[in-house]
């Protein structure tokens, strides 16, 4: 049982892990909200003995239990990661609204074609002028 | 007892009231800055208590101690609270001063507050990870709550690789709890003690990982100077001043208090990354000449010190390790407070920024980096004097590249840069009371060494086994 509870969260949070680095931002979120549940999954596994139930005995006498403590901190964990899938689609939309797209790649052309904008715009910085003295000042077009 | 949960409850309700308020009102802001600064006078008189007293404890309700939900605060958590909580009062008395475009923004600032005065006071490992993810959620929320696509770009890659971080943490949280069976940090600590030094090592790693992500330190830190560059001033102060503490505060808890055999074995590779640490965001930043990217980069190199700190181990690494990052934090919210202000008192305000994290006296810096030289002296590592000599040297080349360009160009080509003028009454407040809080510190250092040093004594109490 513990191997497949191994196995099973190891192909989770690799498949995760592989959505994480792909370009497209709906994946990264998707692999995301894997690696989450590969957490809780390792959360539920860190308390789980086999064939007895998570309820804490109240008589004395009774079978030894599961640790319930695991399955709160749990259930905990995916409202946190069910939180933060939400927020993160959330940017997606407000992204999407702004720039038309949903891939890295695009995003990041587009930020790289606006940096360079703006670095044409600046001004050298001249040494002199730092210094306060009078230069021609170059023609900039408007 | 009132001053351990009092802060939580006001932060509580006040952010509850603050989310369904419209937060551009400059009364809903007037009321979060409020809401933190009583939480804030709560955790400083907390703070007083805790350094004259010991660890003040409260089980919520209660509760049997390991039923009940328990909240801890000794003097590493009481710096730590009171720091993060006075540097959002500072930064939400500018933000409210400048005026707030967004309608969450106040109730966000609180809830991120919250979550901070919750993790430095909480005595268990899954609360700490609970406000710790509280804080977060508000700080991802906070960075795209306004903005441009390229703001919410940042705010998305913050958010995706903290997260990953965080899931990490909660991993290193189960595996942790598998092998010591309990949650209650002290408990965690005794038990943590007897581990096999495989499964601890994992642990280690796991939580290194995560707030090494959340300091922004050298192999982590690609999210952190578009972050830092885009977000406004205050909330760019807070990320710095506040939401940075987690990592430090993080990296002393579970390394210091809960992991110290394994701190210890890992402190060449401390030492190693924190170096690189510096040395990469020194260079980088004196390639920069964005004001907010330098101080970007800045502070990926000064968390690296803390690293240093860290690896230099024992009560002595560990007190300059708090006492630094105090100082560091200070001097970063006042940078980014100051860095948009014009003025000629501003300038001073700025000035008082520059010297500390430049380390020269009479500022806070000085003394964080003296405790981090006393300690690399103590240790007689003098690889660490040597490298704590060529970071200091410079990161005081980058902060006066960036005073000289940005206070000391011609007026037409300032006003380029500086888009929001000359500075009003608020705005100028909230920078000069942390530059104060800077000087004060500079001129009468004994607080702090003392916090850093009681800080230290807590982190070796907590080890349990001694």
């Amino acid at each position: 049982m513990n191997l497949v509870f191994a196995a099973a969260i190891g192909v989770i949070f690799g498949a995760g892990v592989h959505l994480l680095l792909q370009a497209d931002l709906l994946r990264v979120v998707t692999g995301l909200a894997l690696v989450a549940n590969a957490a809780s999954l390792t959360l539920m596994s860190s308390g789980l003995t086999r064939g007895r139930e998570p309820i804490l005995p109240l008589t004395g006498d009774a079978e030894p239990a599961s640790d319930p403590v695991v399955q709160a901190l749990t259930l905990t964990a995916i409202v946190i990661g069910f939180a933060t899938t939400a927020l993160l689609l959330a940017l997606i939309v407000v992204l999407y609204r702004r720039r038309h797209s949903v891939d890295l790649d695009d995003l990041s052309r587009e930020e790289a074609e606006a940096a360079a904008r703006d670095e044409a715009e600046e001004p050298a910085l001249d040494a002199w002028r730092e210094l306060g003295l009078e230069v021609d000042e170059p023609e900039v077009a408007r | 007892m009132i001053l351990v949960a009092g802060p939580l409850l006001v932060l509580w309700v006040a952010g509850l009231a603050l989310a369904a308020l419209d937060g551009r009102r400059r009364s809903v802001g007037v009321l979060a800055i409020a809401a933190v600064a009583v939480a804030f006078g709560l955790q400083a008189v907390l703070l007083g208590r805790v350094l004259a007293d010991g660890p003040q404890e409260l089980v919520a309700g209660g509760w049997a101690a390991d039923v009940g939900i328990r909240l801890r605060v000794d003097a590493l958590g009481a710096v730590f609270a009171a720091l993060s909580s006075g540097i959002v009062v500072a930064a939400l008395l500018q933000a409210v001063a400048t005026g707030v475009r967004s309608r969450s923004l106040p109730a966000l600032v609180v809830f991120l507050t919250l979550g901070l005065s919750g993790l430095f006071a909480t005595g268990d490992v899954f609360s700490f990870y609970v406000f710790f993810e509280l804080a977060m959620i508000a700080a991802y929320a906070l960075t795209a709550a306004s903005g441009t696509a390229r703001e919410v770009g940042a705010a998305f890659l913050f958010a995706i690789v903290n997260l990953v971080g965080s899931f990490l943490f909660l991993i290193g949280i189960a595996l942790l709890y598998r092998a010591t069976g309990t949650l209650e940090m002290v408990a965690v600590a005794e038990a943590a003690g007897r581990l096999e030094a495989t499964t601890a090592i994992l642990i280690a790693i796991s939580f290194f990982v995560a707030f090494g992500t959340k300091l922004g330190l050298f192999p982590f830190h690609f999210w952190l100077p578009t972050l830092y560059a885009t977000a406004s001033p205050p909330v760019a102060a807070i990320f710095a001043g506040a939401l940075a503490n987690i990592g430090a505060y993080g990296l002393l808890r579970f390394g210091g208090a809960i992991l110290p055999n394994e701190l210890a074995l890992s402190a060449t590779a401390l030492i190693v990354i924190g170096s690189v640490s510096i040395a990469y965001g020194a260079i980088q930043a004196i390639g920069r000449r964005d004001t907010r990217e330098v101080l970007a980069y800045s502070s990926i190199g000064h968390v690296g010190y803390i690293l240093v700190a860290l690896g230099l181990g024992e009560p002595v690494g560990l007190a300059a390790a708090v006492a630094f990052s105090v100082a560091n934090a200070l001097n970063k919210a006042l940078l980014f407070l100051s860095s948009e202000l014009r003025g000629r008192l501003t300038a001073a305000i700025f000035l008082v920024g520059v010297l500390s994290v430049a380390g020269v006296p009479p500022t806070a810096g000085f003394f964080g980096k003296a405790a981090l030289f006393d300690a690399g002296v103590r240790a007689e590592s003098w690889w660490t004097v040597a490298l704590l000599f060529v970071g200091g040297a410079l990161s005081f080349v980058y902060v006066f590249q960036i005073y000289q360009h940005d206070r000391w160009r011609p007026r037409e080509q300032r006003e380029r840069a500086t888009p929001l003028g000359s500075a009003g009454v608020g705005q100028r407040l909230a920078a000069g009371l942390v530059a104060l809080v800077v000087l004060v510190l500079g001129l009468w250092p004994q607080p702090l060494l003392a916090a850093g040093r009681d800080a230290a004594e807590a982190i070796v109490v907590a080890r349990g086994d001694g």
